[in-house]
């Protein structure tokens, strides 16, 4: 626990040297609005990461989050088009994206494909049915009442950033504080042993493969309701910086070891990089390489500490 | 339905074989991929402009965009199924070579659409000139502007020539206004969500942007929404001409949009492929001049492709 507050901290540390650097480079970096526009930025890869943390705290992988948020995006499009309702659109996009993760939880623990390979594959079928279902269209121009979802504010802070701080506060007392939560750092941690002490492995991977894709639904929700569009390849680009932020927030790809509030600093650091690059106009052909290099960065210094809090421990 | 109609063309092709104004010709149709909507208007224009010559259209698309080895087996499967002429877009201009030199092998023509392919013959190519666009578009807007102010651009994929091209004309164009202030060029990718975050971004740094010049369509309405939600105000132009850019300069929204004409590319092309099996002239070469849609000129651009219908080669190609 102790080894985890200390990693915690220091990616804290890595987001308070970010910020020192760029505002010390940057007038327009430490401003209320700029800090706001950050974590706006941050929220939409903070819902859809937050769910693949359940599933990569497990040990596994979900890298269908990404096509999820395309086709749960584009059905809903249709569904609010069709009837101007706010809230087809809104459990259109919760049942799609949730159906999803039924499916590849069955994939893994029915079929007992590998994680890996099962997402992998139904990344491919999200695709092709997204893609076939949208035929190159793009419906755009939705609702108000369903816009401020994505572009709403109360009190001066934008909506999406509410969500995120509900669910990063939900997701922590689940994880933290349920038998269930407590049960998916067991399996992650050890899957055998976690089954023989009488945790229902299967039941409970189905579970965070639902709520990863579930989450992936509700970042389908902001993200229309931001851009005000669909079309079939929205997703794409997502998949990756939502893996990315987890990791970075500190949580392990062999599993039992992560938070909720690690993928919040992991998509934190993301946003501030493209923030920070953005304000400086760094050029184009350098922008990739400025991302790299602070995604290595931030692994590496909590790789450090967190074999020296072992050492001391 | 549409398989029996296909098989009574093919049988009609059949009968007719010696004559070289028979209907029914083949056309195989590449394009890039099934998400960016140009790619569909072009499909959908190669089709209407199919229907006019009585000639048919296959489609190879590659499932994962803009694949290039997939392209490259979807081209290799062509060259087997031997259609009689090929209306092609290169996923990737150089890497196509080899699959064009394998189309030249067997003999099929090759009509180039789109993006210049390279590395290989081809009857002619037909297209719109990406520079032209960037700075006709990049013109319209600092005219707007009085040419004073400040602006920003909005790049592509970095690396693809249609973005390095656009760009360019957009640049060309400052340079004819030297008043104007450019305050940042950061790339959108071609993508709406970056291009959003980009713009929300910049528009922390600078209180003050009176112009955005973007590369694409879906990259302008990221713009605009980072515009609407911060309350700002700037003239945007973009590139392509899609339903949506046009429906957005229909509502005010977006300034203009350089018209790639996928509409007009895909019906030329389809014609340029049956003219020369039909051994018609064909010139090496139809570059479209670079024309820019606002407000003054919207109409009949924002018709769905499915509502619209190929004009006769003689109305545009003249000579």
């Amino acid at each position: 626990m102790s080894s985890d507050a200390a990693a915690l901290g220091c990616r804290l540390l890595v987001v308070a040297l970010l910020c020192v650097l760029l505002a010390s480079l940057s007038s327009a970096f430490l401003t209320p609005s700029n800090l706001l526009n950050v974590l706006r930025q941050a929220s939409l890869v903070f819902l859809l990461a937050s769910g693949l943390t359940l599933v990569i705290l497990t040990a596994g992988l979900d890298l269908s989050v990404g096509a999820n948020v395309g086709l749960s995006a584009c059905l809903a499009a249709t569904a609010i088009k069709a009837t101007g309702s706010v809230g087809a659109g809104v459990a259109t996009c919760l049942a799609s994206g949730a159906a999803v993760g039924v499916i590849n939880g069955l994939l893994v623990t029915l079929l007992r494909i590998p994680p890996f390979i099962a997402t992998y594959g139904m990344l491919w079928m999200l695709h092709g049915l997204t893609y076939w279902y949208m035929a190159g269209d793009t419906i755009h121009g939705f609702p108000p009442g369903f816009r401020a979802l994505g572009s709403g504010y109360l009190f001066g802070v934008p909506i999406p950033i509410y969500l995120m701080l509900v669910f990063l506060a939900a997701g922590g007392l689940f994880t933290r504080y349920t038998t269930y939560g407590r049960e998916i750092y067991a399996i992650g941690a050890n899957a055998e042993a976690a089954r023989l002490s009488g945790i229902p492995v299967r039941m409970r991977l189905n579970l965070v493969y639902t709520l990863s894709g579930a989450m992936a639904g509700l970042a389908a929700i902001v993200y229309l309701a931001r851009l005000n569009s669909a079309e079939a390849d929205i997703g794409e680009p997502l998949t990756l910086p939502a893996v990315a932020a987890v990791l970075i927030g500190g949580t392990s790809l062999f599993g039992g070891v992560g938070s909720l509030s690690g993928t919040l600093v992991g998509a934190i650091i993301l946003a501030l990089v493209l923030n920070g690059m953005n304000l400086l106009a760094i050029d184009a052909n350098w922008q990739p390489m400025v991302t790299g290099v602070v995604v290595l960065l931030a692994v590496w210094i909590d790789i450090m500490t967190r074999q020296r809090a072992g050492s001391r421990a | 339905m549409k398989q029996m109609s296909t098989a009574a063309l093919t049988l009609a092709a059949a009968c007719a074989v010696g004559s070289a104004w028979a209907d029914g010709e083949k056309i195989a149709l590449f394009t890039k991929n099934q998400t960016n909507p140009f790619f569909q208007t072009v499909r959908v224009a190669a089709e209407d402009a199919a229907k006019q010559m009585h000639a048919t259209i296959s489609n190879y698309v590659p499932t994962k965009p803009d694949s290039i080895p997939e392209q490259m087996s979807q081209v290799e499967d062509a060259v087997t199924k031997r259609p009689d002429a090929v209306v092609f877009t290169p996923v990737d201009f150089k890497a196509m070579g080899p699959a064009l030199q394998k189309l030249n092998a067997a003999k099929i023509p090759v009509i180039n659409i789109t993006d210049r392919a390279s590395g290989g013959e081809v009857v002619t190519f037909i297209g719109s000139d990406d520079y032209n666009l960037g700075l006709a578009t990049g013109r319209h807007l600092l005219k707007k502007m009085n040419g004073e102010g400040s602006v920003i651009i909005l790049e592509g994929v970095r690396g693809s020539v249609t973005s390095q091209e656009r760009v360019r004309g957009f640049n060309k164009a400052l340079e004819e206004f030297p008043k104007v202030k450019l305050l940042a060029s950061q790339p959108g990718n071609y993508q709406r969500l970056q291009a959003m975050q980009v713009t929300e971004n910049l528009l922390q740094a600078h209180p003050k942007i009176d112009g955005v010049m973007a590369a694409n369509d879906a990259m302008a309405m990221g713009v605009i929404e980072a515009l609407d939600g911060a309350n700002r105000k700037a003239m945007v132009v973009s590139i392509n001409a899609t339903k949506e850019g046009v429906d957005a300069v229909k509502a005010g929204k977006l300034l203009a949009t350089g018209d790639y004409n996928g509409f007009l590319q895909g019906c030329l092309g389809t014609l340029a492929a049956i003219r020369h099996l039909r051994k018609q002239s064909v010139p090496k070469e139809i570059v479209f001049p670079a024309s820019v849609i606002d407000a003054s000129n919207y109409k009949g651009h924002e018709l769905p492709d499915s509502q619209r219908n190929c004009p006769k080669w003689e109305e545009v190609v003249k000579g």
